[in-house]
């Protein structure tokens, strides 16, 4: 079973490799692979009809893959033999078949034969082969890496690399096959490097089309590639300030490599290297001074090494070393300044100072010398470790300093800087004119030059002086800065590092030079300061807006400048924007930048405002907070002429008033006090009583009731209505009339009766009975002269008010109105004030008991009877 | 019969004129092969000699500091192994009288010494670890020590460059018979003992012929 079915699978490859066996076709040239063709090269195939085929040559067709080939490539050798050329391209990696095509209703069987065409390039020449073999250790790596151009052809077919190495002279080849598609890199393994020997290495690349190859001879060190130097130190020597010696240790040993030096170095603040010569450093050294350096100054050095006369690679660069020069004595003053503020009567004179450029080591102090008037005034040692170097005085404005500064390091002190402060009516004078503009995020200044002075004074340069705006009491550093400029420079752009948004003052000084001894002395002139700033923005906060005055119709509106740090450039107008409550209306009014105060007007009346006020400024705008407002309802005045009018209307109205008053006097008066009806002219029946009537009364004692005044002062004066019960109960007891009846005057709660009481009887509560009528009359009025008498009355006459109702007249049961003419009680003292007062019981003065109330005189007491109603009293 | 006989002595007389041509030719690739003499022409006197003495400089030291590193890694009897006598042992005296009999005699233990080298390498992979420093530097001493001997070959070429240089026969001193550890290493030992004091000579002899050879080398026309 297994035996058949290898030869099963030999038939099928058999099958295969011979090709379409059953045909009676063939092509040549033939193969059991693929038959690789060069691209861009001519191939010429033949196609063969074998022997007792009955097709013919015509009968041959071509086919690269799918597609016919055209009958002009086609070539008929004979009757049995038809060749095809092609021209190759890329693309062409196909099966190339010859048919003779089965002719309908034929028998004949189909024939067909191909063979597979692979296209492609021959290798190009590898470039630039180099390998390189690195130190390892204290020998040489025996891996030797090898690089080369592959070209950039792609060759289409595989393609192989391989490395080869040998020393000539010896059987002996390494060799490293390179796995990688299109190789450009490969690592041979010598076993042992050839210290001393000539090295072959050469790189063949191959395929089916050709072979290629470069080849390296040379002697093995120019493989190497040695370590940096070892352990490289930087070695500075106290009395050479501008050098310093590099050491190093040999990496390899000099019978393997023996090496030269390159020495490079670069001040740490420069990316610029400085390469020491090759002559310089040949030999086989291990140190080497640099020199001609700057003192205190830190460098960094490198090292790198190579085989002597560049027998090898360089090697890398040592790893840096960073190491400062030795100090010096400082080589330039330093750089002094002044700024100056007047004050009421003197100047405050601050001395600012930068140390010297060419310091040469640590400044450790300044020694300043001050003279005024050419006397010396002060001298100070001022220790350098402070921040700002500056030192304040005051000068008198009439009195000139010269100041003297010098600068002491390590090793020594420096040239002396000068400066000149004049008297303050002695100022040179200063630039024309002064302007600045931005350019690439820097302020760039333009002036006019100065004219030239008469000797001695010579215009030494121009110092560009900053100063920032506002400054903080809080802040530790001098917020000026200074530049100094050659004397033919009009124009320069400030190098200090000026902060966007802050408002700097720009003054450009010019300073004179004059020689009074042998030392020149520096004295600036009067500067010209303009405010600038370097980028402006929008400002940080917006005003804050109050209405300081809220009309009718307008109103005036306030708002404070924001704090000069917050403006963040020149303010160049504010907005205020108004709008009546949320209807979000806005209007708006734009006002200069010195403007703080505006007067809204065309406002409507009583109506809520929201207003707020924007700043602007070249680069944006911020709107301030919002404030509201209510405008009036009046105008001014409106309000005054309504009080005046309403007052005035009063007035009159009250004038009036009281006119009609005076006019209508009678009117009012009866109104208030209406008439009684006298009882006398009542035309009731004459009632006797059982005693008779006493002629001899007078007539002005009669009365019905005595109302004692306890205490000589009117009730009405007091409050009547905490009249004490006692009196009331004690006049009904004492001085009750025993008659029935009532009065308009009399009132219910001053009624009051004790029904227990014996007397009792003398009243009647079922007949109204009038008592006594007064003889003198009522209340002022005139009484009738007829005699009193008690009379009972019968009238019908409609009684007062309060008689008509019979729950009155249960109550005046009880009750007694007690009309009384007192001899001592004068008309006028009672009367007017109950006439002021309600119609209610009236006090009367408390008398002694009458012997008229228990035996009223018969004169006076009399009913008559009254058929006319009420008359006129 | 004659004919017969006529066609063999023909046949017989062709096959000895194809062999008198290609003899020559084998011999001359074989020469190629074995004696590296061509490769010696790409370099100058100067330089052949400058190189060849620093690198048998470097293998000298470098023979020092393998043969230390050999006695630190056979243990304590180190002193006592190196003190033996073997016999079969190229000596490392160099002979001669002239200039190119002494670099010939270099050339010569340089050969010989070869063999010997690897038996002992090979002895101290069974004896240690396959990969120790004792070993690799064999390893790296005897492509050197080769490296060497092409040298001196070229330089011989120089000296004498009508005179055949005689190969050494192979294993011509004789490796030793089968010996014990203690043996193996003394050989070892002695070996390399022997070798530090073949190539310090050898640097030695090629000292002196700075400012001989290529001097003459250039009075001679050539180089």
């Amino acid at each position: 079973m297994g035996s058949s079915h290898h030869l099963l699978v030999f038939l099928m490859f058999l099958h295969y490799a011979v090709g379409f066996t059953y045909n009676c076709v063939k092509i040549l040239p033939d193969s059991s692979s693929s038959i690789v063709v060069e691209v861009g090269k001519n191939f010429t195939a033949t196609c063969h009809l074998l022997e007792g085929c009955a097709y013919t040559s015509d009968d041959i067709e071509w086919r690269l893959g799918n597609l016919s080939i055209a009958k002009q490539s086609y070539h008929r050798i004979n009757e049995t033999a038809v060749s095809v050329t092609i021209n190759i391209s890329s693309d062409m990696s196909d099966w190339l078949k010859c048919t003779a095509p089965k002719e309908s209703l034929s028998y004949k069987p189909r024939s067909i034969y191909g063979i597979f065409l692979r296209a492609g390039y021959p290798p190009l020449k590898p470039k630039n082969l180099s390998c390189i073999a690195v130190q390892e250790d204290k020998d040489i790596s025996p891996n030797l890496s090898c690089s080369w151009d592959p070209g950039s052809r792609n060759p289409l077919i595989d393609t192989t690399y391989t490395v080869y190495a040998n020393v000539p002279g010896t059987v002996l080849t390494h060799k490293a096959d390179c796995k990688q598609h299109l190789a450009r890199f490969c690592v041979v393994n010598l076993e042992t490097f050839p210290i001393h020997m000539v090295l072959k290495v050469w790189v063949e690349v191959k395929n089916a089309l050709g072979s290629e190859r470069s080849e390296l001879q040379s002697d093995s060190s120019y493989f190497a590639k040695p370590n940096p130097p070892l352990n490289v130190q930087v070695l500075t020597e106290d009395k050479f300030p501008t050098s310093l010696v590099v050491t190093w240790k040999h990496p390899i040993d000099r019978t393997i490599l023996k090496l030269s030096y390159a020495i490079r170095y670069r001040k740490v603040t420069s990316n610029v290297w400085i390469e020491v010569p090759e002559s310089f450093t040949r030999g086989y050294i291990e140190s080497f001074r640099l020199q001609s350096l700057e003192p205190y100054t830190q460098y960094v050095v490198q090292m790198r090494c190579i085989g002597e006369s560049n027998s090898s690679y360089w090697s890398n660069w040592s790893p840096s070393v960073t190491e400062r020069t030795t100090e010096a004595k400082p080589a330039s003053a330093p750089d002094l300044w002044r700024i100056i503020r007047p004050t009421s009567n003197s100047r405050n004179v601050t001395l600012i100072w930068k140390a010297p450029v060419k310091a040469n080591g640590k400044i450790r102090f300044y020694n300043l010398s001050i003279n005024q008037n050419n006397e010396k005034f002060e001298s100070h040692n001022i220790t350098a470790d402070n921040l700002s170097q500056m030192y304040s005085m005051e000068l008198p404005a009439g009195k000139m300093a010269s100041i003297e500064i010098t600068a002491y390091n390590s090793a020594g002190e420096s040239p002396k800087a000068t400066l000149s402060i004049p008297r303050s009516d002695k100022e040179l004078p200063g630039v024309k004119d002064m302007s600045w503009s931005v350019r690439d995020e820097k302020l760039q200044v333009k002036w006019t030059a100065v004219l030239p002075l008469p000797h001695p004074l010579k215009l030494s340069e121009y110092l560009l002086e900053w100063v920032k705006i506002p400054q903080s009491v809080h802040q530790k550093e001098l917020p000026a800065g200074w530049q100094r400029v050659p004397k033919n420079v009009t124009v320069t752009t400030l190098n200090a590092g000026l902060e966007k948004f802050k408002r700097y003052n720009i003054s450009v000084y010019p300073i004179y030079k004059y020689q009074p001894g042998h030392v020149w002395h520096f004295q600036p002139g009067r500067p010209v300061t303009r405010p600038a700033y370097v980028q402006q923005g929008p400002p940080k906060e917006g005003p804050t807006v109050t209405v300081t005055k809220s009309k009718k119709n307008s109103a005036e509106l306030t708002w404070e400048e924001t704090p000069l740090d917050s403006h963040q450039g020149f303010i160049i107008h504010y907005t205020i924007f108004y709008a009546i409550g949320n209807t979000k209306q806005w209007k708006s009014e734009t006002v200069g930048p010195n403007v703080h105060s505006y007067v809204l007007t065309d406002l409507a009346s009583e109506t809520d405002y929201v207003v707020y006020v924007m700043a602007s400024t070249e680069a944006g705008s911020v709107k301030g907070t919002d404030c509201t407002f209510k405008t009036m309802k009046y105008g001014d005045g409106e309000v005054e002429v309504i009080v005046v009018v309403v007052c005035l209307s009063f007035l009159f109205l009250t004038v009036f008033i009281i006119m009609i008053c005076l006019r209508k006097r009678e009117v009012i008066k009866k109104l208030l006090w209406p008439q009684v009806p006298d009882p006398s002219d009542s035309s009731i029946a004459h009632w006797s009583p059982d005693f008779p009537i006493k002629a001899d009364l007078p007539k002005e004692d009669v009365s019905v009731v005595e109302v004692d005044v306890f205490d000589g002062k009117s009730l009405c004066e007091e409050d009547k209505g905490v009249l004490p019960l006692k009196k009331d109960k004690y006049l009904s007891e004492e001085h009750s009339s025993g008659i029935g009846g009532s009065s308009c005057m009399s009132s219910p709660r001053h009624s009051v009766s004790d029904s227990d009481e014996g007397d009792s009887g003398q009243t009647t509560s079922s007949t109204v009975q009038y008592s006594t009528v007064l003889g003198s009359g009522y209340k002022g009025q005139t009484p009738s002269h007829q005699p009193p008498a008690f009379a009972r009355s019968e009238s019908t006459q409609p009684l007062l008010d309060c008689e008509e109702h019979p729950d009155h007249l249960n109550e005046s049961q009880s009750r007694s109105s007690y009309f009384r003419r007192g001899r001592e009680l004068e008309p006028g003292v009672l009367a007017p004030e109950c006439d002021g007062g309600s119609l209610t019981f009236c006090p009367v003065q408390e008398e002694e008991p009458s012997p008229v109330a228990e035996e009223p005189p018969a004169s006076a007491l009399c009913y008559m009877p009254q058929k006319s109603g009420y008359r006129p009293q | 019969m004659n004919c017969h006989v006529m066609n063999m002595v023909c046949l017989s007389q062709r096959s000895q004129a194809k062999f008198r041509i290609i003899l020559p030719i084998l011999i001359l690739i074989a020469v190629e092969l074995v004696h590296p003499t061509m490769s010696c022409k790409n370099e100058k006197c100067s330089q052949l000699l400058h190189r060849s003495l620093k690198l048998t400089r470097l293998m000298s030291k470098r023979s020092a500091d393998l043969l230390e590193t050999y006695k630190a890694s056979q243990g304590d009897s180190a002193d006592l192994i190196c003190d033996m006598q073997m016999d079969n042992v190229p000596v490392s005296t160099i002979s001669g009288q002239t200039m190119s009999e002494r670099i010939l005699s270099v050339y010569t233990h340089l050969k010989e010494f070869l063999p010997h080298m690897k038996t002992v390498m090979e002895q101290q992979k069974d004896l240690n670890p396959p990969i120790n420093p004792v070993v690799e530097g064999l390893h790296s001493m005897i492509t050197h020590v080769h490296h060497i001997a092409q040298r001196v070959n070229c330089i011989l070429q120089i000296l004498q460059p009508n005179i055949p240089i005689p190969e050494p026969a192979e294993r011509s001193t004789g490796i030793p018979p089968a010996q014990n550890i203690f043996q193996q290493k003394a050989y070892g030992c002695i070996v390399l003992s022997r070798l530090q004091e073949l190539l310090s000579q050898a640097v030695q002899e090629q000292k002196s012929l700075k400012g001989k050879m290529c001097k003459q080398r250039t009075k001679n026309g050539s180089l």
